[in-house]
């Protein structure tokens, strides 16, 4: 455990005789239908941010039991977009800071705000006009000299831009295409030559969602955060704690709404019977807890491996797929009131995003082919 | 170059099949791109137990089997006047 981390989590080491759970926390601390900042707040007051933090470098900085039962606990309570904020600043935002806290007295800052939930971070990767897999060949700039830093360039469709207190910007800092040649900035977001654009439309509200422009911003050399270099390095291993945070929401969230669906259908009579005495209906939605089933085995084995790169992409393309079959069967099978107002057809569309954000599923098929070799002999 | 380095070289080389790798294998060449290059990275540095320094993370270093070899063999000498 770092020093920083030790200490973020002293203040809570009060001897107890019942620890609450993560569930338990959540019950009683998050007040329905708040917004992102609030819903921040609630839990690093509540102790639920610090205490997701572990020391393992399986889980890659997190513990995946209690990520699990968080993001279990705000899906049943929450629209996705609050859910969607806290999720990237738990599983890739607060490990990066964590590990730059090693040998940046800002970053440990910012990291103790955010534990107590007094601060948000924005993790601003994706350049502006560039694909979300093309890392290599970022254009955002860091100019770094003597003196501090100059920022330039843009990014986009950035969670959290609109509603977060710093940015946490991967910039280019060496010419060369090579994973080295990538730091950490760490930007107050209302600093001069800083701008923000909300993303059209609303399709996650209170996810901040919006892009980014950073003209000229010139800021002290103690900005750039953690190791020079590594910057890449530790988002492509972060990345993993990201996969199995969207495969446990999306874990949840299909159980959710197979058992609403499932009551939908007891209810709803035929005139004789009811639609789940139909053998097509309980055929349909029988394969639909099969690939539930499929979900949950993958996540469980996930909460106990090295997720490297590759498996995480494994991991990625099945929630994707996962969610959105079993979302289009489930709005089938409810019918005409699936599409009333925030009804499933809305969240459908909504978790559309696990086969986009983070890496499009033809992106991490072709990944996952490309290393096949390695998944296959894993399973050897 | 040691045995289990060039074993765990060959591990990340995707084009490396059974061919030899030598001290100046080219390593782009025999399939190190950036993901296995960040997957190398750590490897190495879990394997030998030692952290690459800031001033060697550069392209220059992953270039070929000796030039990382070199940086490893650095790293892992003991300092002067700490032999026991």
């Amino acid at each position: 455990m770092t020093p920083v981390a030790a200490a973020a989590r002293a203040g809570t080491a009060e001897p107890a005789r019942h620890q609450p759970s993560v569930t338990e926390l959540v019950a009683a601390s998050v007040p329905a239908g708040c917004d992102a900042r609030a819903l921040w707040r609630a839990l690093g007051h509540a102790g639920v941010a610090r205490s997701l933090l572990t020391d393992s470098a399986e889980s890659l900085g997190i513990d995946p039991g209690r990520l699990s039962e968080l993001l279990t606990a705000l899906d049943a309570r929450l629209a996705p977009g609050p859910v969607l904020s806290v999720c990237v600043q738990v599983a890739t935002v607060l490990p990066l800071l964590e590990t730059c806290a090693a040998t940046s007295p800002l970053a440990a800052g910012v990291l103790r705000e955010m534990l107590r939930g007094e601060a948000m971070v924005a993790l601003a990767a994706t350049d502006a006009g560039l694909s979300g897999s093309a890392l290599l060949d970022l254009r955002t700039r860091a100019e770094i000299d003597a003196d501090g830093v100059t920022l330039d360039g843009g990014k986009e469709w950035i969670t959290n831009a609109g509603q977060s207190d710093h940015l946490l910007v991967l910039a280019r800092c060496r010419p060369a295409r090579h994973f080295t040649s990538f730091c950490w900035v760490l930007v107050p977001a209302r600093h001069p030559g800083v701008s923000f654009r909300p993303a059209a439309g609303a399709l996650l509200p209170g996810a901040g969602l919006g892009h980014l422009r950073l003209d000229g911003v010139r800021l002290g050399r103690e900005h750039v955060i953690g190791r020079p270099g590594r910057a890449l390095a530790e988002l492509a291993r972060q990345l993993g704690a990201e996969r199995l945070a969207g495969a446990l929401w999306a874990r949840a969230l299909c159980r959710r709404v197979l058992a609403d669906t499932q009551r939908q259908l007891l209810a709803r009579s035929t005139g004789t019977a009811t639609l789940w005495d139909n053998a097509a209906v309980r055929d349909r939605f029988a394969r639909c807890v099969v690939q539930l089933c499929q979900l949950d085995a993958l996540c469980e084995l996930s909460t106990t491996r090295a997720i490297t790169p590759a498996y995480g992409m494994v991991l990625k393309s099945t929630c994707a797929t996962t969610t959105d079959q079993i979302l289009a069967e489930c709005l089938n099978l409810r019918g005409a009131a699936a599409y009333d107002d925030d009804g499933l057809s809305r969240t459908r569309e909504q978790f559309a995003m696990f086969g986009i954000a983070g890496g499009v599923t033809g992106a991490m098929l072709a990944g996952i082919a490309d290393h096949a070799d390695e998944l296959l002999d894993a399973l050897g | 170059m040691d045995a289990n380095f060039v074993a765990l070289l060959r591990s990340h080389l995707k084009y490396a099949g059974d061919l030899p790798i030598t001290g100046d294998s080219g390593l782009r060449d025999l399939g190190l791109d950036s993901l296995r290059s960040i997957e190398l990275l750590f490897a190495v540095e879990d394997a030998y137990g030692v952290v690459i320094p800031d001033e060697s993370l550069n392209d220059a270093t992953f270039e070929t089997a000796d030039t990382l070899w070199a940086v490893i063999e650095k790293m892992s000498a003991p300092v002067p006047g700490t032999e026991t």
